[in-house]
């Protein structure tokens, strides 16, 4: 009874507790660092009602919805397409469909999980300060919305990739109908038919996993030749990452985030602040929309990637750890393969200009840049130090906090620079280059943590 | 040729090797047989560069496997226990990987050719994910062969193989030049492939002989594998 679900959450369990006893004081700091930002919500949340900015629960909801949903995507990938362990567990006598739902329920419990510790904290908090948390319709809704977008997580993980990709289109319908309904009501009654729609794809789930897994590449034949020794290691992460079709969510991602932010960023002050308070937040919240826009596209394209340059190595390790290469040749060809990642995440600065102009495009080119080399120099080293000790969301979640800590103050001054002095841009320019000089060290610092293990 | 000398390794409270002392020849195949935990793994992984350990030195070619790693590495083909590998890639893809990371001339050439004797030339098209243990098994050789290396370290190197491709990789064995270690738990390997017998038993070397003196003297390589065993136990 339930064994797949109980192996997988041990798995996990004791590799977090490894992670936590390697590395305690790292850890005291992500989990500090995770307790702060939800507080530090629940303190924005205070600012806001007492300033009674007009902040849309339909806008909170949708983002905690989009939130779980690629979350659950993820998570589903990770514990069931791209697993190396579940053939064993299918080749049981135990039925391969019932193998699937437990897996899927692994994935439930874990982002339910998150979900409700992470709001009982951020209720706590608000309680804390005084703040009237009765309201337990909204709550149902939103507990609803999360679990609905897990459904559906899950079951686009398995069409995605599946051989007949016509089986994505009642999930994309159903995201469709929620997009232009606008309405929290509408999603939340459609809990029926998004669990059918479940049931169905977890029955239909093996396609995808058969699919994926037994693959004939004969047109790629032309690419397979000798190349230098750091192209080659570049090269085999960008044909994983093609395959995985990670650079095309990327691309998405960075499509929709410019068409948000851009969007936002031209009529985000009508729509979110009160008539009262567009004299003080007017002209600063266009400039924080793009700035979340560029931090979002960030981290998913430069952190995530870079984490994984190390952490999905798991027990391929050796292949490189016996090959007459040094440290840096492998953290060099690693690293060469996120200025693919980049080029996806350029679409922002399009999409973004489409809306908001080209008057400001040099310091969107110089923000994005700069966020990106950050993003490199903070996850390279964390990657590394946890070499084949898959991500957790701690280690995501804390790295995205001290990025939007450095951007933040970065992207300020660079904003104050432009503005008051002429020669902004070459001041620009030098702090690009300390940054790449600082990058050098984070790799061999990188290098260096390799080879200490 | 490959020295050891004094190694010692630690897993926590656990010594999976204790001070222990070897000089691998050239041109020769030299088994190290032992019981699950023994330390066969650990050596091979030692040796191979890709595991720490405590105290001692050892060398490849005279390129200590610490201070020289990569000189000591240009020397070494190893093949783990249970070779994992990039699952994304095809078996060609991977080879050529290999080859490229090892710059081997001629690759082309070799691949062809290695995977002509292995039997996996129908599925270097397929990605690796799609393998069995045996083909994931095939490709692993190949790559650790593919540069001609002087010296291998092969961890049960025809386990999943099938009895076609397990002849063909021990006649390998047999004629080529340079030193073949084998950590191995199959008696009938040692006695077709083996010049020279290591039996490691709770992180130490307990007999070391040619096999034939362990034949003279046992009537078999599984016999003597035994008599040492009770004495260890004893």
């Amino acid at each position: 009874m339930l064994e797949t679900f109980t192996a997988i959450l041990t798995d996990i369990r004791r590799s977090l507790f490894q992670k936590i006893r390697s590395s305690p004081i790292l850890y005291l700091f992500f989990s500090s660092m995770m307790f702060f930002s939800v507080v530090m919500f629940a303190f924005l949340t205070l600012f806001l009602m007492r300033t009674e900015a007009d902040i849309s629960l339909l806008d909170v909801f949708f983002g905690i919805f989009f939130i779980f949903f690629m979350k659950s995507t993820h998570d589903f990938h990770t514990h069931f397409i791209n697993s190396p362990y579940l053939s064993y567990a299918f080749s049981t006598q135990v039925s391969q469909t019932k193998t699937i739902r437990e897996i899927f329920l692994v994935v439930f419990f874990i982002n339910t999980g998150i979900w409700f510790s992470f709001s009982g904290l951020y209720l706590l908090t608000l309680y804390s300060l005084g703040i009237n948390i009765y309201y337990p319709i909204e709550y149902l809704v939103f507990s609803t919305g999360v679990i609905i977008a897990i459904f559906l997580g899950c079951s686009i993980a398995i069409h995605f990739f599946s051989s007949l990709r016509y089986r994505l289109l009642p999930t994309v319908i159903l995201l469709g109908f929620y997009w232009f309904s606008q309405s929290m009501v509408f999603l939340v009654i459609t809990l029926p038919l998004a669990l059918l729609h479940l049931v169905w794809s977890l029955s239909h789930a093996m396609d995808s996993y058969l699919f994926v897994n037994r693959k004939e590449r004969i047109k790629d034949k032309s690419q397979v030749k000798i190349r230098d020794i750091i192209p080659t290691i570049c090269y085999r992460e960008i044909t994983v990452l093609w395959r995985d079709k990670l650079l095309f969510s990327f691309i998405f991602t960075s499509i929709t985030t410019g068409l948000f932010t851009g969007y936002l960023a031209i009529y985000g002050t009508d729509l979110l602040i009160p008539e009262s308070l567009k004299e003080y937040a007017g002209e600063f919240l266009p400039d924080m929309f793009v700035f979340l826009g560029i931090y979002i596209v960030v981290i998913y394209t430069a952190v995530f990637p870079s984490l994984n340059l190390f952490l999905n190595e798991e027990k391929t390790m050796w292949i490189l750890r016996n090959l007459p290469l040094s440290n840096e040749t492998i953290v060099r060809g690693k690293v060469l393969s996120l200025t693919l990642c980049f080029v996806t995440s350029l679409p922002v600065l399009a999409y973004v200009s489409l809306f908001v102009g080209l008057d400001n495009i040099v310091f969107l080119i110089w923000l994005l840049v700069f966020s990106y080399i950050a993003g490199i120099i903070v996850a390279v080293p964390l990657g590394a130090k946890y070499v084949g000790k898959k991500s957790d969301i701690l280690l995501l979640y804390s790295v995205a906090m001290i990025l939007f800590a450095v951007l933040g103050v970065a992207g300020n001054l660079g904003l104050t620079l432009i503005t008051t002095r002429v020669d902004a841009f070459f001041l620009l320019g030098a702090v690009l280059i300390v940054e790449v000089f600082v990058l050098f060290l984070s790799l061999k610092l990188s290098a260096h943590i390799l080879s200490i293990r | 040729m490959i020295t050891i000398q004094n190694l010692t390794k630690h897993y926590g409270k656990i010594t999976a090797l204790n001070s222990v002392n070897f000089i691998f020849n050239d041109s020769k195949v030299i088994a190290i047989m032992g019981e699950n935990g023994a330390g066969k793994s650990t050596l091979l992984k030692i040796c191979a560069g890709i595991l720490p350990f405590d105290k001692g030195e050892v060398t490849i070619d005279g390129f200590s496997i610490i201070n020289n790693s990569i000189q000591a590495r240009k020397h070494l083909g190893y093949l783990p226990e249970m070779p994992e590998i990039y699952e994304r890639l095809t078996g060609r893809e991977f080879l050529f990987y290999i080859a490229s990371l090892r710059n081997v001339t001629d690759a082309e050439k070799k691949i062809v050719q290695l995977a002509d004797m292995t039997g996996i030339t129908d599925f270097l098209e397929y990605e690796i994910g799609s393998y069995s243990k045996g083909m994931k098994q095939k490709i692993s050789v190949i790559s650790a062969i593919i540069h001609a290396p002087k010296n291998l370290l092969f961890d049960e190197p025809v386990y999943g193989l099938d009895p076609l491709t397990s002849r063909t990789i021990q006649d390998f064995m047999r004629k080529r030049k340079g030193t073949t270690i084998i950590a191995t738990h199959s008696t009938q390997l040692v006695e077709h492939v083996a010049d020279h017998v290591f039996l490691l038993m709770k992180g130490q070397v307990v007999a070391s002989d040619s096999v034939t003196t362990f034949m003279d003297r046992f009537g078999s390589i599984e016999n003597a594998y035994f008599h040492y065993k009770d004495e260890v136990h004893a």
